[in-house]
């Protein structure tokens, strides 16, 4: 059973990171993509233990088109009322780049400090 | 703490909606009514998709996490936040802390907010965006849209019953329904921002349409009270909005003219010109006679008090549109996050 202490490191790299995982969901699809789409993708590609819930995803979208980083469309569904779908704007482009280059390099600086802690054991 | 919280969990997305309601209790109701919106939209995708409701349920979250996500966006309807609150698009926290938190907990002497100039009293209403805001609404934009709007649900609607006798009129009363209801969401995002009171940004669906025959939808959206009361809306707004319209612009001109008549004075033009056949006029409580051409110049102190007077009614002119805009864009707010499809309550 995972420890509070374990919870907590998931749900610190849940929140920091779920910006940035939004972003690129919404930036690799072709077309424009409806929130429940992106959360399904999310939660079939989180690991064990990492996710959020995807009723917060909503005000996130929210939050990112204020920001200007995603616009929104109606789209008409065969299934029912027209969905809100969403894409990347030229900003939401630039600022995913910019994330990115942040996560990667944070990823190796991490991996380098546990790959000398394994080196000790 | 909700009572909501020491309930079983709801197995049906009504009794979900119903919990998450009492859970944004006291939140704008623009923003509660698009949380709603947006919650029922997902879950009924899921188990559209096969995903049995309670998983769906439990996978959008506990109502109280998701009403603190929606509390949690910015006051302000246009999501702008002042220079104090730290926020801006800023890459992803390492430390873990949520995106655009502030990220101090003291502030610095450089960060201590100055005074502004629209909290002065009474006159700081001249630095306020939301009295100008106001004033460009009622006295032009909210005129012009209303009656774009009336015409159009004049017109349509005269068609739409003319045609009724032949059928071809109930796809024109559909049209005129829907465009109703599109039609309160763009006037919504006008008075969201000029008047500065959030508005929903999400239509609520006609229930019942999916999967059905074209005769069968029409009459979802014939009987959905919501398209009938935004039709109400556009009918009723225009009468309303000649009236502000009328307002605005009397103690406008009269302000304007009462300030900017004396100081052209000093350019040599005269304040009045009349015609040969008026020989005294009262201005301000005081007989003037004009001169041979007929026009009559303010003395000096009289010119003062004009100034003065009209600087004082100008001001009370931003306060009162300030007023009314609060007062209309709550009117609006409350007719457009109008449920007519209660959520049932949270025991069911």
């Amino acid at each position: 059973m995972a420890s509070p202490l374990h919870d907590r490191l998931n749900r610190d790299l849940s929140t920091g990171t779920s910006w940035l995982v939004v972003l690129a969901v919404i930036a690799r699809s072709d077309e424009p993509i409806h929130g429940y789409e992106i959360a399904r993708q999310l939660a079939d590609e989180a690991p064990d233990g990492l996710s959020f819930k995807q009723g917060t995803l909503y005000p996130m979208l929210r939050s990112m088109e204020t920001d200007g980083l995603v616009r929104s469309t109606l789209v008409p569904s065969t299934e029912g009322p027209a969905r809100k779908c969403f894409t990347l704007t030229a900003e939401g482009r630039r600022v995913l780049a910019s994330w990115a280059e942040s996560w990667r390099a944070s990823s190796r600086w991490v991996n380098r400090v546990l790959g000398e802690t394994d080196a000790r054991r | 703490m909700h009572d909501a919280d020491h309930a079983p969990s709801p197995s049906s997305i009504e009794g979900y909606l119903a919990r998450l309601e009492v859970a944004l209790h006291g939140a704008d109701p623009a923003l509660a009514h698009d949380a709603l919106i947006d919650a029922e939209e997902h879950l009924q995708a899921a188990v559209r998709r096969g995903v049995p409701v309670e998983q769906a349920i439990e996978a959008y979250g506990p109502v109280d996490e998701i009403a603190a996500a929606y509390r949690g966006l910015p006051a302000d309807p246009a999501g702008k936040t002042d220079e104090t609150s730290g926020r801006s698009v800023d890459p992803p926290s390492t430390d873990g802390s949520p995106r655009g938190a502030p990220t101090a907990a003291v502030a610095t002497p450089a960060q201590v907010p100055a005074p502004r100039l629209r909290d002065v009293p009474i006159v700081g209403i001249w630095f306020d965006s939301r009295a100008w805001g106001a004033l460009l609404y009622f006295g032009g934009v909210g005129f012009v849209v209303a009656t774009g709007c009336f015409v159009w649900a004049v017109v349509l609607g005269s068609l739409a019953i003319g045609l009724l006798p032949i059928v071809l009129g109930l796809p024109l009363l559909v049209l005129l329904l829907g465009s109703a209801r599109a039609l309160c969401l763009v006037e919504g995002a006008v008075v969201q921002a000029l008047l500065g009171v959030r508005m929903p940004r999400r239509v609520q669906p006609v229930h019942g349409v999916a999967g059905v025959g074209f005769w069968q939808r029409i009459w979802c959206w014939l009987k959905d009270v919501r398209s009938w009361l935004s039709l109400g809306y556009l009918y009723a707004n225009f009468p309303v909005s000649v009236a502000l319209f009328v307002v605005t612009i009397t103690m406008s001109a009269l302000s304007l003219a009462m300030v900017t008549g004396p100081l052209l004075q000093a350019a040599n033009v005269p304040f009045v010109t009349l015609s040969s056949d008026v020989d005294r006029v009262q201005y301000l409580w005081t007989e003037l006679k004009p001169a041979a051409d007929g026009t009559i110049r303010l003395p000096m102190s009289l010119a003062l008090s004009s100034v003065g007077l009209g600087l004082v009614l100008a001001t009370i002119t931003l306060w009162t549109m300030r007023g009314l805009g609060w007062i209309y864009g709550h009117v609006v707010q409350a007719i457009q996050v109008a449920r007519p499809h209660a959520v049932p309550s949270v025991h069911r």
